[in-house]
């Protein structure tokens, strides 16, 4: 049994991961054995697609913003399920977050006076959403990266797997975790433990998310019977490309872009009068497949999607050449298309994932209604604080990874440092689990199983853009709740034809198939049950908001082969909830 | 491999030129005074980098090793299961096997529309045609830097590589990268890679670390600070300009173009407080040195990022210190400490 003994264990290598163990390591000072494991390359987890910017109060007073503005907005963009302590602590963060950015070396986009951009953002009352170029999460990444360099305190295990993880007597012990060079396991026992693996965009097929985003921590928590909350909130970005569903950033509308329908009428009007274009996520997706359902969208030929433009003709080259880059260089590449001549064909593609495992405002793993785990915590797209509530303002998240980030990093630092031994009892269990852990691993790849992964992730994608999308009608989550329940039942005779021992894709693949097949079932069977319509969560025929029986956030919980659900409060500070007018 | 020689140098012929121009103009503008100096020095260390250069792609270059024989082509007939309309492609795939030692060649046949990118097509081939492919891909946006590969023998991101426009005959061609220690079908081992990142200590320098980490204020970056290093901060670790560069495929202890690049970035960022002592680090014939300005790297890099300027600066950057008068070779500090 090959064991790997760490204080602090770190799945997941984005920003929320990497913050984290730079906190971490920080905090004690170098001494802390801490351990980042990443299924892929450590710096090219799915933050690194995050584009227009990060959000926080930056220069307040030259602008009269203020955190409390900040917060407000992201409580009205959330539809007033977020958790208002949780935003407060966003709020107060977010500025000396981009503050450490600047100083471990994102090149920010900068004024004539060199200090830091910002740029208008979706849903947000004033310009307060700070910038590298339009490949900001991609910067923050590659600072990140190279700042855990500088640790000597820290390993980073590269294109490692974890498949399970060991909560014992509410106290988490160890992951077993998969090295993809040999297929060979290894168990990681750890006093603390972090997971920030990111979100599940992947149930879809239309999306904006990596093939890596495929929400194995939160399918990883789910199968140890922790809670997972909220989980029917799935954001649709309003602008991926047709036909390939790379996201095109919000910070096309925030310089000024149009969205333009069949007829080129700028359509936002008609929807979000004052906001526009610039509505948050939710509005405008629900506004673009409106018009095409009333016929004024654009068939795409080769990919039979309909679209509706974006227009940035109008905008001046130099904004798009120097606060765009990216997007011309995607739609150059992927659609021969030049911004600067052509409207670009988007629509509505799933991007952010704003359930997720059920955590308190320090991070900290749910264990039951109450009590948490002890010595694990969540951060970023894999946990739900919830600072996004229904649905998440446009470069919040990049703030969220970070704020949490650097909490969780310090929290599990603390209780590193003050926790005892493993006990004799831990160790038998430790042995235990990597026997089982070992077993199952060779059953999936020997068993009698013969279904293939890939046809059974195609049958969940085309329900779930049926049934899941934009709009959600009672009568398809039943239908698509039935076939999920015999997908998940199918998901345990999985066959996988590749045998080698060497970098086996298809092997993770399957694994990673697993985790989403069980969280489009859990996402499709909460959605089934909230009967209102709140931000993200569409539903046809309950089209308004229900704060007298639905302000309240859902949990659910694996029991069998079903899934338990019960409800929790949330959490008002400051803002009741009102009508939400943009 | 013949034809990746020729290719190496007339990339050499196309960037160093120009480069070279401006460097001159760059001479002019740093040191005013000794311009004329600087000048004759730099052309003689440009020309003997250029001839040396030349000799060097000419006599070596990194051929398939002996033990990975390759095997002929084995066709594998389209499948049924084929999603979508469009054009057959066949795309012949390099595939290392791992338990054999070698390389087989299998070809495959793919339906593709005008949006078709190489590296979607090669997740159909693995999806539903041949499970056991290995294949690296994350953010199918070409930011991630997982999926670099050869597309027709020239270092490529699949996921910005378009199949139509560039099968020839219908066929495209995909390998690994060379350059690096092959695992498995496309997936190569980058554990030296990133080892050659760290080694230039590629974070940002400050003499008092809680001015990182605790309130030292947002700093203030002039536009003109940000673009003296923004072009080489766009890096995204794929790997591809290792396997371009001659130098790299001759010699493993090269630092290569990507670290180099970095080297040079942190160098340049106004908010390091390690300034041009990063230079000492790379002042060696493994460093700096070893570079001789093919360009091959600038050329592919997917992302613009320039390496072979980077390092040529790097090297003007060094010569101006020795031209300095006050430069002593004994005052001169080394890598230590950063």
């Amino acid at each position: 049994m090959e064991r790997r003994e760490c204080d602090i264990l770190i799945i997941g290598s984005g920003i929320a991961g990497m913050s984290a163990a730079i906190h971490a390591s920080h905090l004690s000072k170098g001494k802390l054995r801490v351990c980042l494991v990443s299924k892929l390359h450590a710096m090219r987890s799915h933050s690194v697609s995050a584009e227009g910017g990060i959000s926080g109060v930056l220069y307040g007073s030259e602008n009269n913003d203020s955190p409390d503005m900040h917060a407000y907005d992201t409580v009205k963009g959330s539809d007033f399920l977020a958790d208002q302590d949780a935003v407060e602590i966003l709020v107060k963060n977010a500025p000396k977050e981009i503050e450490f950015f600047d100083h471990i070396g994102v090149p920010w986009s900068r004024t004539g006076k060199g200090s830091i951009s910002q740029r208008p953002f979706g849903g947000m009352t004033i310009p307060r959403t700070a910038f590298a170029a339009d490949k900001t999460g991609f910067f923050m990444m590659r600072a990140l990266y190279d700042e855990l360099l500088s640790y000597g305190n820290v390993e980073i295990l590269h294109e490692h797997y974890v498949t399970s993880m060991l909560v014992k007597r509410g106290k988490f012990i160890c992951a077993y975790a998969v090295n993809l060079a040999d297929r060979s396991g290894k168990v990681l026992s750890a006093k603390s433990c972090i997971i920030a693996t990111g979100g599940y965009g992947r149930i879809f097929n239309f999306t904006t998310t990596a093939h890596s985003s495929t929400g194995d921590g939160v399918a990883l928590a789910y199968n140890s019977g922790l809670p997972l909350k909220d989980m029917e909130f799935i954001q649709f970005h309003p602008t991926a490309l047709v036909p390939t569903g790379v996201l095109i950033t919000e910070a096309a509308r925030g310089e000024g872009g149009y969205l333009l329908n069949a007829k080129g009428e700028r359509f936002m009007e008609r929807y979000a009068k004052s906001k526009m274009e610039l509505a948050p996520r939710d509005i405008v997706s629900r506004s673009i497949i409106t018009e095409i359902q009333a016929g004024r969208g654009i068939l795409h030929e080769e990919s039979g999607l309909s679209h509706v433009l974006l227009d940035l003709r109008h905008l001046d080259p130099e904004v798009i050449d120097e606060k765009l880059p990216m997007v011309k260089e995607l739609t150059m590449k992927n659609i021969n298309v030049d911004p600067h001549n052509e409207p670009i064909p988007v629509r509505p593609g799933a991007h952010y994932t704003m359930g997720g495992i059920h955590v308190d405002v320090h991070g900290r793993v749910f264990l039951d209604e109450k009590r948490s785990v002890a010595g694990l915590w969540s951060a970023g797209e894999s946990a739900c604080v919830s600072v996004h509530g229904a649905n998440r303002l446009g470069s919040n998240s990049l703030s969220e990874c970070a704020v949490w980030g650097r909490i969780t990093g310090t929290e599990a630092a603390r209780h590193a440092m003050s926790a005892g031994q493993n006990s004799a009892l831990d160790a038998k269990s430790i042995g235990d689990f990597y026997g089982e852990e070992d077993e199952k691993i060779y059953e999936l790849l020997n068993g009698s199983g013969s279904v293939n992964p890939y046809k059974l992730r195609d049958e969940m994608h085309g329900i779930m853009e049926k049934h899941m999308y934009v709009y959600r009608k009672v009568g398809g989550m039943k239908e698509a709740k039935k076939r999920l329940a015999k997908l998940y039942s199918m998901s345990k005779s999985i066959c996988i034809e590749d045998k080698s021992t060497v970098y086996n894709t298809n092997f993770r693949d399957a694994l990673e198939i697993k985790s989403l097949i069980a969280l489009a079932y859990v996402a499709t069977s909460c959605a089934l049950e909230r009967k209102e319509s709140r931000g993200a969560h569409a539903v046809v025929e309950h089209s308004e908001r229900d704060d007298r029986k639905w302000l309240k956030h859902t949990i659910a919980v694996k029991r069998g082969d079903s899934v338990g659900m019960y409800y929790s409060q949330v959490s008002i500070t400051k803002w009741k909830p009102e009508k939400r007018v943009y | 491999m013949t034809n990746r020689i020729w290719v190496f140098m007339t990339y050499g012929s196309i960037v160093g030129i120009p480069a070279m121009a401006s460097l001159f103009v760059l001479a002019h503008y740093l040191f005013p005074g000794i311009a004329y100096v600087f000048e004759a020095l730099l052309a003689l260390a440009l020309i003997t980098n250029f001839i040396t250069g030349m000799r060097e792609i000419y006599i070596v270059s990194k051929p398939i090793p002996d033990k990975l024989v390759v095997e002929p082509v084995s066709h594998v007939p389209a499948e049924a299961t084929q999603r979508g309309q469009g054009k057959a492609v066949n795309i012949v795939i390099s595939r290392f096997n791992p338990d054999r030692g070698i390389i087989e060649k299998k070809e495959y046949s793919v339906a593709a529309d005008k949006y078709t990118s190489v590296l979607s097509a090669l997740i159909k081939v693995k999806n539903y045609q041949d499970n056991t492919l290995s294949i690296r891909y994350s953010c199918g946006m070409g930011i991630c830097g997982s999926c670099g590969m050869n597309v027709n023998g020239r270092p490529s991101l699949a996921c910005e590589t378009n199949l139509l426009k560039s099968a020839e005959n219908g066929k495209v061609e995909v390998s690994p990268m060379l350059a690096h220690p092959v695992m498995k079908d496309l997936v190569t081992n980058f554990d030296d890679f990133f080892e050659k990142h760290k080694a230039v200590s590629p974070h940002i320098y400050k003499e008092d670390a809680g001015e990182k980490y605790g309130h030292g204020g947002i700093s203030r970056q002039s536009r003109e600070d940000l673009v003296k290093f923004l072009p080489f901060s766009y890096c995204i670790m794929c790997g591809l300009c290792l396997d371009a560069c001659p130098v790299e495929n001759t010699n493993p202890n090269f630092a290569g173009p990507q670290a180099l690049s970095q080297v040079y970035r942190y160098a340049e960022d106004s908010r390091d407080g390690k300034g041009e002592k990063r230079i000492e680090m790379v002042n060696s014939k493994d460093g700096i040195w070893g570079c001789e300005f093919a360009g091959a790297c600038s050329e592919v890099c997917p992302k613009g990022v320039d390496p072979a300027s980077a390092i040529q600066l790097l090297k003007a950057k060094k010569i101006g210190q020795m031209l300095d008068p006050n430069y002593c070779q004994g005052e001169k500090s080394g890598a230590d400490g950063i």
